[in-house]
């Protein structure tokens, strides 16, 4: 009943706003997604059942974004988180080839999970990222736990280890099945491009 | 000119992607003022110029971007105040706002000179740091030292700069201690996202306005602005706020927005957001003491009420008996009955508090709309009425205790206990004067103060028992027990009869004509059952068994054959754009209601035009399809489509004619029968429009379809 319920009324949302970008609300369960990485590989959120998923928007041409590179701070919450066994999933949208990003992941020694390749949004539209760095956690049931900026700092330069990194934050809450205290913020950074 | 500007700017683009982009725009610190006297203040400016198509944030960035910050260094006896920040453009792409300065920008900073600055020529410095976007979404971080000299002497002498200072200036927002605005929530707190409606008296002749939020840490504020109708010369503007964290934001602060994006006029303001729902303004102590002393006094009122009265006088009597007893027996269980009249209260209040969390309205006797609830309580009030006649004896919790009428029984605990729920849910129906003051005051407020009030009310309904428990002396005046108490206990199952019959009566808005019917004739049957398990069952000492088949058969065959002839109601299906499209699809015409339980209105056109065997019949009748759009929660989707007929809220009651490319109609707020009747006997027709035939010709056509 309950489904039938959420199904009527995101179809009627779908039918009824021409912007249906449906957000990926806290506490709601997080839509499933089949995308490539930029080597070929396919993602589907489901197959990730029972991990916690760390999805992060990126654009290393975004000021924001490339702070958290340059400095090598994100790759090390990356490092930390996945070697937890976390799954994080870099989503990139803003080339219309996989190969600059390729590039990029290797030059930057990206230690995410996997950068996806999505030219066209599929991810970024369904989840409704706003910026880039923009970060959503998915609980191991598959429930949206976080969503938000990365940390409290909307800064282009300084070193991200001083900020309240609320990505750690969230990740160590749940892997002790705790309850994410910071669950939603709002995000900071560089609007999201598409290639397309 | 601009083309070479585009030209190279396209080169930019073309570079290979690197951090390496420099900042383009150009920072300059300029004041009004080459020298000033100690004592005075002087306006700074920070000027941007940007690239064109390049822009710099306000202090609200929006979805994307960073405000600029400057940081002052600053000789003695100079400081500076707040950026003063200019009336800034709203960018929209995607779905993506942004509040922005293109071109140029002059952020104005009052700088204070002390009475004791010391003289002579000093240099003012600042780091602005800032971020430029360009209109397709690249970023780029900037940040530039920036100089200025004044000095500081007997004399004041204004810079050349001064006329464009002052010329920013006129673009600030204006703060005016006249302007009329306000900000109310427009539901009950629900879930993390709620409709805030700001109204002001209109300070230009502009038609178009908006609201830029100011920066906020815990809340968003949406940047859609949804014009709703308002009177003439205001402005009303709904915008969607969602939380992040913490409570609801108590005020908000940001500009008033009128005319075009271009130039707009703006005012800026703090407002303290009223409420539907949870907030309020705070209690002072004292009105608090009034408001619970009026709870006591229309709790202790609750007694004397009808619905109560007959439960209470007939226990109390009860003491005419116990008190030859033993007094602490009396006493224990006076205490029990109040324990018991407090958790009820206290689970009332619980379920108040626990609707209002959950974002729905409350109020005292908002179960009366609940059919359900109606009907139980008409049966459990008839049973009553009936024990009271004597056809049967209670007990309750399987103790030999005397329930609301037993007089000469023992009592026990749990009986008392139960006496104590029984008078609160006899007590629901009857708002006492003074209850209803206290009550409704402790509905707006917080959870802790709901509470407090709730188990005053009962401390009031419980006292004079408990009194009477610790003072049974001061029955002395009754006559001794007898049987007279015999004849009161049936008197008093008169006003319980009465009671019964107003529930009843209640209970014909929910169930039909028919249905009312039918229930007063299951209450008769209730009434035959209850006499055959009193006479046969409790007092009788033959076939026992007979009897008890009887009773519980009569009582479940005749529920059963009531509930197959349960009233015809229409026959609801949830709404959504997918179901409407459905049944068009079908050829079938459409009635969609959009109501919510909070909505008086809608409850009145319900119960007056729209649940009523005319329109039952005549929905069969054209073969339409009834959709139920529930906005008791808040809902997106209900949300946008009520936008879409620009109503600001519930009831909107839509017909869509079956002919699927015409428009719905939209009935009025406030329906009358013929109305309804008359959107559906044109939705039916609505197939062929260009048909001239005449009304009653049409109907018997589309029938024989």
């Amino acid at each position: 009943m309950l489904m039938k319920k959420i199904l009527l009324s995101l179809s009627a949302f779908a039918l009824a706003t021409a912007m249906a970008t449906a957000d990926a609300e806290v506490g709601k369960s997080a839509p499933d997604f089949s995308v490539k990485d930029i080597s070929g590989k396919t993602h589907q959120l489901s197959d990730y059942k029972g991990k916690v998923v760390v999805l992060e928007s990126y654009n290393l041409d975004c000021p924001f974004v490339a702070n958290h590179y340059n400095s090598g701070a994100i790759q090390e919450l990356q490092k930390e988180t996945t070697g937890k066994g976390i799954v994080w999933l870099s989503v990139n949208s803003s080339y219309p080839d996989a190969a600059k990003a390729k590039k990029e992941f290797e030059a930057k020694k990206i230690k995410a999970t996997a950068l996806l390749h999505d030219p066209k949004g599929t991810i970024g539209k369904t989840y409704g990222f706003k910026t880039t760095p923009h970060m959503i956690i998915i609980d191991k049931e598959g429930v949206v736990a976080y969503n938000g900026a990365i940390d409290d700092k909307a800064v282009t330069e300084g070193d991200p280890r001083e900020a309240r990194n609320y990505v750690r934050e969230a990740v160590g809450k749940l892997a002790t099945g705790g309850n994410v205290s910071v669950a939603r913020t709002k995000p900071y950074g560089c609007g999201v491009k598409y290639a397309n | 000119m601009r083309k070479v500007h585009a030209f190279f700017w396209l080169v930019l683009w073309l570079l290979p992607p690197a951090q390496g982009y420099a900042a383009q725009t150009q920072a300059r610190l300029v004041l009004a003022a080459e020298a000033a006297r100690p004592g005075e203040t002087i306006l700074a400016a920070v000027q941007l110029r940007m690239p064109p198509h390049w822009h710099t944030y306000w202090k609200n960035a929006g979805d994307v971007g960073m405000p600029t910050t400057i940081e002052w260094t600053l000789p003695k006896g100079v400081s500076a105040g707040e950026i003063l920040w200019p009336v800034p453009e709203k960018y929209s792409s995607d779905d993506q706002t942004q509040y922005i300065y293109n071109n140029e920008v002059f952020l104005l900073v009052p700088l204070s000179l002390a009475a004791d600055a010391p003289n002579g020529p000093t240099e003012l410095k600042a780091k602005v740091a800032w971020l430029e976007c360009e209109e397709m979404g690249l970023c780029i971080p900037g940040k530039s030292e920036v100089a200025a000299s004044l000095t500081i002497g007997p004399a004041s002498k204004p810079s050349k700069e001064a006329a464009a200072i002052e010329a920013w200036q006129k673009r600030l927002p204006q703060r005016r201690k006249d302007i009329d605005a306000r900000a109310i929530w427009e539901q009950p707190a629900s879930g993390d996202s709620r409709a805030l409606v700001i109204e002001w008296t209109k300070f230009t002749q502009a038609d178009k306005a908006d609201f830029f939020p100011g920066p906020s840490e815990d809340f968003l504020v949406k940047p859609a602005a949804e014009q709703l109708p308002a009177d003439s010369g205001k402005v009303r503007l709904r915008k969607v706020v969602e939380k992040l964290s913490g409570d609801w934001p108590k005020e908000i602060a940001g500009l008033l927005v009128e005319g075009p994006d271009e130039s707009p006029s703006a005012c800026e303001v703090t407002l303290p957001i009223a409420g539907a729902g949870r907030t309020v303004a705070a209690v002072t102590g004292k009105k608090l003491w009034g408001m619970l002393g009026l709870a006591f006094v229309g709790g202790l009122i609750l007694n004397i009420m009808p619905c109560v009265l007959p439960v209470i006088a007939l226990k109390i009597l009860g003491f005419v008996n116990q008190a030859q007893q033993s007094p602490g027996k009396v006493r224990k269980l006076g205490l029990i009955y109040t324990v018991g009249v407090l958790v009820s209260f206290g689970v009332l209040a619980g379920i108040v508090i626990g609707l209002q969390q959950a974002g729905r309205a409350a109020s005292w006797g908002m179960q009366f709309q609940n059919p359900a609830f109606l009907i139980a309580m008409t049966i459990l009030v008839a049973l009553v009425a009936m024990n009271l006649f004597g056809l049967f004896e209670i007990n309750l919790g399987g103790s030999a205790m005397g329930a609301a009428g037993e007089l000469a029984s023992k009592g026990g605990a749990v009986g008392a206990f139960f006496n104590g729920v029984l008078a609160t849910v006899l007590a629901t129906p009857c708002t006492a004067p003074f209850l209803a003051v206290a009550l409704g005051f402790a509905f707006a407020q917080p959870p802790a103060i709901i509470m407090l009030i709730f188990l005053l009310a009962g401390l009031g309904l419980a006292a004079p028992y408990l009194i009477l428990s610790f003072q049974p002396g001061w029955l002395r005046f009754l006559p001794r027990p007898g049987a007279w108490m015999e004849r009161f206990k049936v008197l008093m199952g008169f006003p319980m009869l009465a009671t019964a019959v107003w529930l009843f009566t209640l209970t014909s808005a929910h169930l039909g004509k028919s249905g009312t019917l039918w229930f007063g004739f299951f209450l008769v049957a209730l009434a035959v059952a209850s006499w055959i398990w009193g006479e046969f069952v409790q007092r009788g000492t033959q076939r026992q068994p007979l009897a008890v088949a009887t009773s519980i058969l009569l009582v479940i065959g005749f529920g059963a054959y009531v509930l197959t002839r349960a009233p015809d109601q229409i026959q609801w299906q949830p709404w959504s754009a997918a179901a409407v499209e459905k049944a068009r699809v079908e050829g079938r015409p459409v009635f969609v209601d959009f109501t919510a339980d909070w909505c008086v209105t809608c409850q009145a056109n319900k119960r007056t035009s729209i649940e009523i065997p005319a329109v039952r019949a005549k929905l069969k009748e054209v073969n339409a399809v009834a959709l139920l759009a529930d906005y008791t929660r808040y809902d997106d989707a209900i949300t946008a489509e009520l936008k879409r007929y620009e109503r600001a809220g519930v009831p909107l009651v839509l017909v869509y004619p079956k002919d699927p490319a015409a428009a719905p109609v939209v009935l009025p707020t406030v329906l009358t029968p013929s109305m309804v009747l008359e959107a559906l006997d044109r939705a039916a027709n609505e197939g062929n429009r260009e048909d001239d035939r005449p009304k009653e010709v049409q109907k018997s056509a589309s029938k024989t379809e």
